[in-house]
């Protein structure tokens, strides 16, 4: 009788249910429990997540879910951030559009990280989803003003257009004119990226007076000081705000200016921006400072006085991003003043000195642990660090879920002891329970990762620099992190025998990354013949790896399982390694 | 250093491998690697050596891991309170120099300057005046010229500012005729 109950719920009851399900983790589980609810789940989900764009190829994805509105694609690996990975990899967007505008008129939503856009790219989407919403850009590169004034003209009923931190070939500040005057519907402008030529001000400003729903405006460089007020003065709504460059000569009709407008900003809640800031004009947003949640000052080259000023002024703040000129003292205050703390991300102002240009160290970092309760996600540049920081770090924070150090010099010992920092790092992955993503620096032996082997259960993206001492600290962590989804490593003594021990483990993670070790040639041939849903791909700019003997290093390595087979779409200097000859030429 | 570990090798939870591709004998193995690395390349040996790691003498690419867009975003910037040229923020090989030769008429031995914390002909041109220790009275008989990606000469406040940046391979103070 039970049996019988179960099997006759109607498809729409199940759909209903399945509609509160919005994580994609969940929805994968819903759709493995039987054969029909598969069925039906595919039919209803509307976000599609592709964490590797290789890993699947777009008619797959089209063929199993028929109907989604929403797609988020993510291209180059993690290391493409520091010019690791050369120009020309790969990453192409077209062809998943290509395929879309032909099966999905209705598609609503594009979410790209790391991919090349193209200009042609960029036409084809403003010419085929008639009721297309949402382009977010996350460190894409390829396209210019031309492609964007194609979204603008065409995408009637767009709320967002999100440009993070991508290369755009700045042809024109005209493309913003493209809107047309009876379009009104943007919520969320993202051009911090753009460059700093000669923006279309009166262009912005009518775009913004007509907007009346925009809650997100990040202004590029180009919008000088004066010019924020008026734009500010007609979206008095606005909750996120990222000024253009902050400066000019100090004029109290401009401040006060600057400062009324502010003060008429009730619901500010996030600010960025600040390029070429001078202190004198960082009073003018005082009004809205206690209000603020998240502040990114990652640009403002101003000293810690004026920082810990402004800083004492946030005390709801729950995310700060700032340069190392906060030094240790005003990481006290930080740690002193906001107590709702819960991401820190403290930048290098400096990063190719030989020495310390700021009075910036461990210290801070201890002081923001023991002072903020909430913190739960740094990123910190320092110069020195000990093993009893750390460990007072991770006693005082265990509920850290990301926690990436860099210590500037590479192998950097315990200033104190002058010992490796296994010890300390072992602490953070013993006491951190929930860490899922660890960036480690200094100093570090095989010892540190059969600490993470050992506790590191959840954590799911390992950073690795300069460590190790031989294959044993590679095979403790392929071996004992069980929720491993991404590893990257560069610089360390890691080679064939961990890697090809824990081949299979390769399979149940999205990929690893490995440049400058020691991983033959003969054993990426082995792996990509023998594991069939490996993409084992071998980039070296030195020119063919078979030119070299079989057991060469080589110069950097990027395996990630997929279902799409090996990818076609190669440059010359990156060879995939399958299952026929151990090499394929693209 | 010994490890006291159980090193399991079964694959955990493989359909496709009953065994690791390569038997991972590493009791054996590891003080041996300390020594011999194995490697055919010295190159290898060399990187971990601590003194090659000094960043701005070697440049290693992508190190500190700081993304590119960041960088350059933080290296066209006034920097207020450091003292120019010396602590400009692109140094290392990763980055492109903002250094620029500058030269005067008449003067043999060339300065350089670093354009990127600039954002105007009017501090460029002070500062390089002092540079060459050309008294204020005395400005208004020297041009700033300078030359472009294409070889050709030109005088420097002629174009805006930025594409005056964009195309600028030197600079030349000369003495304005007339």
């Amino acid at each position: 009788m039970l049996k019988k109950m179960a099997f006759s719920f109607p498809d729409e009851v199940l759909e209903h249910v399945f509609s509160f399900i919005q994580s994609d983790k969940d929805r994968n589980a819903v759709s493995m429990v039987c054969k029909s609810w598969y069925e039906i789940e595919r039919w209803c989900r509307r976000k599609v997540f592709v964490g590797n764009c290789y890993a699947v190829s777009p008619r797959m994805v089209i063929r199993r879910f028929p109907e989604f509105r929403s797609i988020e694609l993510k291209g180059k690996p993690h290391f493409a951030d520091f010019n690791l990975v050369p120009d020309g990899w790969g990453g192409y967007v077209f062809p998943w559009i290509a395929e879309m505008a032909g099966a999905y008129p209705w598609l609503e939503e594009i979410r790209l990280k790391r991919m090349v856009v193209t200009d042609e790219s960029l036409e084809l989407i403003a010419k085929s989803f008639k009721n297309f919403k949402v382009l977010v850009l996350s460190s894409c590169e390829g396209f210019s003003t031309d492609g964007l004034a194609a979204i603008a003209a065409s995408c009637k009923n767009l709320k967002e257009l999100d440009l993070r931190d991508c290369e755009v070939d700045d042809l024109s500040a005209h493309w913003l004119s493209h809107f047309p005057e009876t379009y009104t519907s943007l919520v969320s402008l993202n051009i911090s990226c753009l460059g700093s030529d000669e923006a279309s001000f009166s262009a912005l400003e009518r775009l913004v007076r007509r907007c009346t729903n925009l809650k997100t405006l990040r202004l590029n460089r180009a919008v000088p000081l004066d010019k924020i007020a008026n734009i500010l003065r007609h979206a008095p709504q606005l909750v996120e705000f990222g000024t253009g460059t902050y400066t000019a000569d100090v004029r109290p009709d401009v401040y006060s200016d600057l400062a009324g407008v502010f003060s008429s900003c009730k619901e500010l809640k996030s600010l960025s921006g600040f390029w070429d800031v001078i202190p004198d004009y960082l009073p003018a947003i005082y009004p809205v400072c206690s209000k603020l949640t998240s502040l990114n000052l990652s640009y403002a080259t101003i000293q810690s006085p004026d920082l810990i000023k402004l800083v004492s002024h946030c005390p709801n703040l729950q995310r700060l991003l700032v340069l190392d000129y906060i030094e240790d003292s005003g990481l006290e205050v930080l740690a002193s003043s906001c107590k709702d703390l819960q991401e820190l991300r403290v930048f290098p102002s400096d990063p190719f000195g030989a020495e310390p240009n700021v009075s910036l160290t461990e210290q801070g970092l201890v002081a923001v642990s023991l002072g903020c309760p909430k913190l739960q996600s740094v990123l910190y540049f320092c110069r020195r660090m000990s093993n009893e920081a750390l460990v007072t770090i991770a006693r005082s924070r265990p509920n850290f879920t990301r926690f990436r150090l860099c210590i500037i010099e590479p192998k950097t010992a315990d200033y104190l002891t002058l010992e490796p920092l296994d010890v300390g790092f072992g602490a953070i992955v013993q006491y951190c329970k929930d860490l899922r993503r660890l960036s480690l620096s200094g100093l570090l032996t095989d010892r540190v990762f059969e600490y993470i082997g050992t506790y590191a259960k959840k954590l799911e993206m390992l950073s690795v620099a300069f460590a190790g001492d031989s294959d044993l600290g590679l095979h403790h962590v392929l071996s004992g992190c069980e929720s491993l989804r991404k590893l990257e490593i560069r610089d360390c003594p890691f080679g064939d025998k961990a890697l090809l021990a824990n081949a299979a483990k390769l399979e149940t993670m999205r990929s690893l990354w490995m440049s400058s070790c020691a991983v033959s040639f003969a054993a990426c041939k082995l792996l990509g013949q023998k594991m069939p849903r490996l993409n084992v791909e071998v980039i070296d700019e030195r020119g063919p790896p078979d030119s070299r003997p079989e057991n060469c290093p080589v110069d950097k390595l990027y395996i990630y399982r997929s279902i799409a087979g090996p990818r076609f779409d190669m440059p010359p200097f990156v060879w995939t390694m399958d299952e026929d000859s151990g090499l394929r030429l693209s | 250093m010994c490890m006291e570990l159980q090193l399991g090798l079964a694959l955990p939870g493989s359909d496709t491998w009953s065994r690791p591709l390569l038997k991972l004998g590493l009791y054996e193995d590891i003080n041996v690697n300390r020594k011999k690395r194995g490697f055919d390349h010295g190159y290898l040996e060399d990187e971990f050596s601590a003194a090659s790691f000094k960043n701005y003498e070697k440049g290693l690419v992508g190190w500190p891991p700081v993304e590119t867009w960041r960088r350059k975003k933080l290296r066209c910037q006034v920097h207020n309170h450091m003292t120019a040229a010396e602590n400009g923020y692109c140094g290392g090989r990763a980055s492109n120099s903002s250094y620029v030769k500058v030269k005067m008429e008449g003067v043999v031995i060339a300065r350089k300057i670093d354009i990127s914390i600039h954002q105007s002909f009017e501090t460029l041109t002070t500062t390089i005046m002092t540079m060459f220790d050309i008294f204020e009275e005395n400005r208004r008989s020297f041009k700033l010229t300078y030359q472009d990606k294409e070889g050709d000469w030109l005088i420097a406040e002629d174009v805006p500012w930025r594409t005056f940046v964009r195309s600028l391979k030197c600079l030349k103070l000369i003495r304005s005729r007339g």
